[in-house]
């Protein structure tokens, strides 16, 4: 396998079809010279039977119990019956006449008894070197029932035979030379576009992920491998771009407070002020110094989250105790803003998941929701079950989100309202690591701001855990 | 009290050590393990504060050879690697606490408290501050006689405040301590702002020395005022 390895795609092909066609040649080869031989040995049979026509109607005794052949009329009729072996055997098996070229030499021996099939037909044999075919007949001369053997040799048969052997000895190789050849050439200019692609694919970094392979048939074989290819890469560059603009922003945000120390320390050490003005202006570099603290731990949430470290300490509670929780932590910035905040549902459904986990998901849509509702606006909470889902209603009187900007609010660094401050807003990040904490359970948030006003937010997540995705199951 | 500091961050060496100064503890510094373990080995000491991160001999190898020569000094480790399967290596070693930086002072402050506590008698039932009874037992507060209603967290709220009297908690502590809330990445410190403004309303609103502070940047504070 390795040596076959090492020579490459193109080469096993060849090497595979050659050797394919290899086969069937000399199958096909042999074939026709066993044909051929056949063609030609009938030929000579019937010669044969003619010559011993022939020579039937020259044979008489010779008074002294031999037989002899009248030569003259041989000659005449058969000038080319030199070359010819015969011999005639009584049928007691003594031997009547046998050609002088035979000399001691017989031409297989003595007939069996009359009647037997021994001694006629045709049959071939080696005499003295040389390959004899010969044919048998029972004749009659004068009354006297007789056998007669005529051979003639097979060389020119063998000779022609074993031309045709060499021909196709010779020009066989040649044409799978020829073949093989052409079918490299063939295999190489198939297999062209992969090398195209994949001097391209080299050419593909990080960096320049924009970048697709050349397709030139998109039905083929190669084209299906290049599609694929190219779907990987638009794939691979929507993640890198979602890196580069989550580190982009990540490093905005960062900016932000870092820019906020520098500056009141810089203006701080231009002016001269008593021991509470420098109080004032070190706690409010560690104001900004806690803020960047509580972003760095979020990063670092939401990259522990991506890289799917973050296990799930699973139990099982009703969700409503839950949602109570979650509500008696943010109540008191409703009662700031004189919001009302209802939790209603059905305190059996229970799930099996991470409390802490999907409490705090929960916490991050109940204090959005409470951002923004309006004075005097409520917040309603629903807990209940559908279709083997459980679900938790986050339900606000706020303003809404227009259309375009629903599918970007779980996006990280996402705010809605630009005017809001960071103070206000947040860094943009809870509505993501709500999405993260609910997708980790297998389920989904869902937003529906159509119907009545406000916006819901629908937490989602499978009764049964089993229903979970399968990474998840492994960072358990 | 002696505390060994073990960490290479000079900066950070040097604040932790004046900030354990300031609170009274006699403090030595050591920039490297190999420093710090000759110390700890050939001086008594009642507490070691362990970088993991240092050059040379990790905190984690330090603590384990202490451990192995059976000196069984508490050790609270400070780390950046804020993963479990450090915090499980670090408390395997033989680590008391785990601290993760960045930390706050208070927080370190409290952490070193709690650990140099360990087996002492806990705070009495009774605590009184300028006018301001508590009693943690019947969970009752008053002040000047007269009694003050506070809500389960309200409580809590104080009770953490009270029994770190004098000094700052930040909020950190009070999301974790209080709230039962580890991560940082919510909007509980607004919660905790609001609650503390509420408890403040209840406490100190109608008397006239103020009793809960505010530090700015770092927490908050219960004292009794100067």
């Amino acid at each position: 396998m390795s040596a076959l390895g090492r020579i490459g795609i193109r080469g096993r092909l060849t090497l595979f079809y050659v050797g394919l066609l290899s086969l069937v040649l000399v199958i096909y080869a042999a074939s026709a010279c066993a044909s051929l031989m056949r063609d030609l040995r009938e030929q000579l049979d019937g010669r044969l039977d003619e010559d011993v026509e022939t020579i039937e109607g020259l044979l008489s005794w010779d008074g002294s119990g031999h037989v002899q052949i009248m030569t003259a009329k041989l000659n005449e009729d058969m000038r080319d019956l030199e070359p010819h072996f015969l011999e005639v055997w009584s049928a007691s098996g003594a031997v009547l006449y046998r050609s002088p070229q035979l000399g001691a030499q017989d031409l297989g021996g003595a007939p069996g008894p009359a009647g037997g099939s021994r001694g006629t037909g045709h049959a071939s044999m080696r005499l003295a070197g040389t390959r004899v075919r010969f044919a048998g007949r029972r004749h009659s001369i004068d009354g006297v029932p007789v056998r007669l053997r005529l051979g003639l040799s097979e060389e020119p048969l063998w000779e022609e035979f074993w031309e045709m052997v060499t021909a196709l000895a010779i020009s066989l190789p040649i044409a799978l030379l020829a073949i093989g050849g052409a079918g490299y050439a063939v295999a190489r200019r198939a297999l062209r576009p992969l090398d195209s692609m994949a001097r391209q694919a080299h050419k593909i970094t990080a960096e320049r992920l924009s970048e697709r392979l050349p397709i030139g048939n998109p039905d083929d074989e190669l084209g299906h491998l290049g599609r694929v290819f190219n779907e990987t890469l638009a794939r691979l560059e929507r993640s890198f771009e979602q890196l580069r603009r989550f580190t982009a922003d990540a490093s905005h945000e960062l900016r932000t407070p870092l820019t906020a120390i520098r500056s009141v320390g810089e203006v701080s050490l231009q002016r001269t002020g008593d021991a509470a003005y420098y109080r004032d202006i070190v706690g409010s570099m560690l104001e900004e110094a806690n803020r960047l603290t509580r972003l760095v731990d979020s990063l670092l949430v939401m990259s522990r989250a991506d890289a799917g470290r973050i296990p799930l300490q699973r139990s099982a509670f009703p969700l409503l105790e839950m949602a109570r929780e979650a509500a008696g932590v943010i109540e008191v910035l409703a009662e700031e803003k004189n919001q009302h905040m209802s939790i209603t549902g059905d305190p059996a459904v229970e799930v099996r998941g991470d409390r802490l986990i999907l409490r705090q998901a929960l916490i991050n849509l109940l204090d959005n929701a409470v951002k923004y509702s309006p004075e005097q606006g409520s917040v309603e909470v629903r807990v209940g079950a559908q279709n083997g889902e459980a679900f938790v209603d986050v339900h606000d009187n706020g303003p809404g989100i227009p259309l375009a900007q629903r599918a970007k609010v779980f996006e990280r660094f996402y705010r809605v309202d630009k005017s809001r401050s960071r103070e206000q807003g947040g860094a943009g990040l809870g509505l993501s690591i709500s999405e993260w904490a609910v997708k980790a359970h297998g389920g989904r948030i869902e937003l529906d701001c159509d119907g009545e006003p406000g916006c819901t937010f629908r937490m989602r997540i499978p009764i049964e855990p089993n229903a979970m995705p399968k990474n998840q199951e492994q960072a358990l | 009290m002696r505390i060994l500091v073990i960490e290479d961050e000079p900066k950070v060496g040097r604040a932790v050590r004046e900030g354990l100064q300031a609170e009274g503890y006699e403090v030595t510094l050591a920039a490297t393990g190999e420093e710090g373990f000759f110390v700890a080995s050939s001086q008594p000491l009642d507490l070691i504060l362990l970088d993991i991160l240092l050059p040379g001999r990790d905190g984690i190898e330090i603590l384990a050879t202490l451990r192995k020569r059976g000196i069984g000094v508490p050790v609270l480790l400070l780390t950046a690697k804020d993963a479990i399967e450090d915090r499980v290596a670090g408390l395997d070693a033989g680590a008391d606490d785990y601290l993760v930086k960045p930390f706050a002072f208070p927080e370190l402050s409290a952490r070193i408290r709690a650990l140099l506590r360990r087996g002492k008698p806990e705070s009495p039932a009774v605590v009184r501050i300028d006018t301001l009874e508590m009693d943690m037992v019947a969970r009752t507060v008053s002040r000047d006689g007269q009694r003050i209603e506070l809500t389960a967290r309200e409580f809590e709220l104080l009770e953490f405040l009270v029994r770190n009297k004098g000094r700052v908690v930040s909020r950190e502590m009070l999301a974790r301590e209080v709230w039962k809330e580890t991560s940082r990445a919510t909007p509980i410190d607004n919660v905790i702002d609001v609650h503390v403004a509420r408890l403040r309303r209840k406490v100190d609103d109608q008397f006239k020395s103020k009793l809960v502070h505010t530090v700015r940047g770092v927490g908050f504070a219960i004292r009794e005022e100067e």
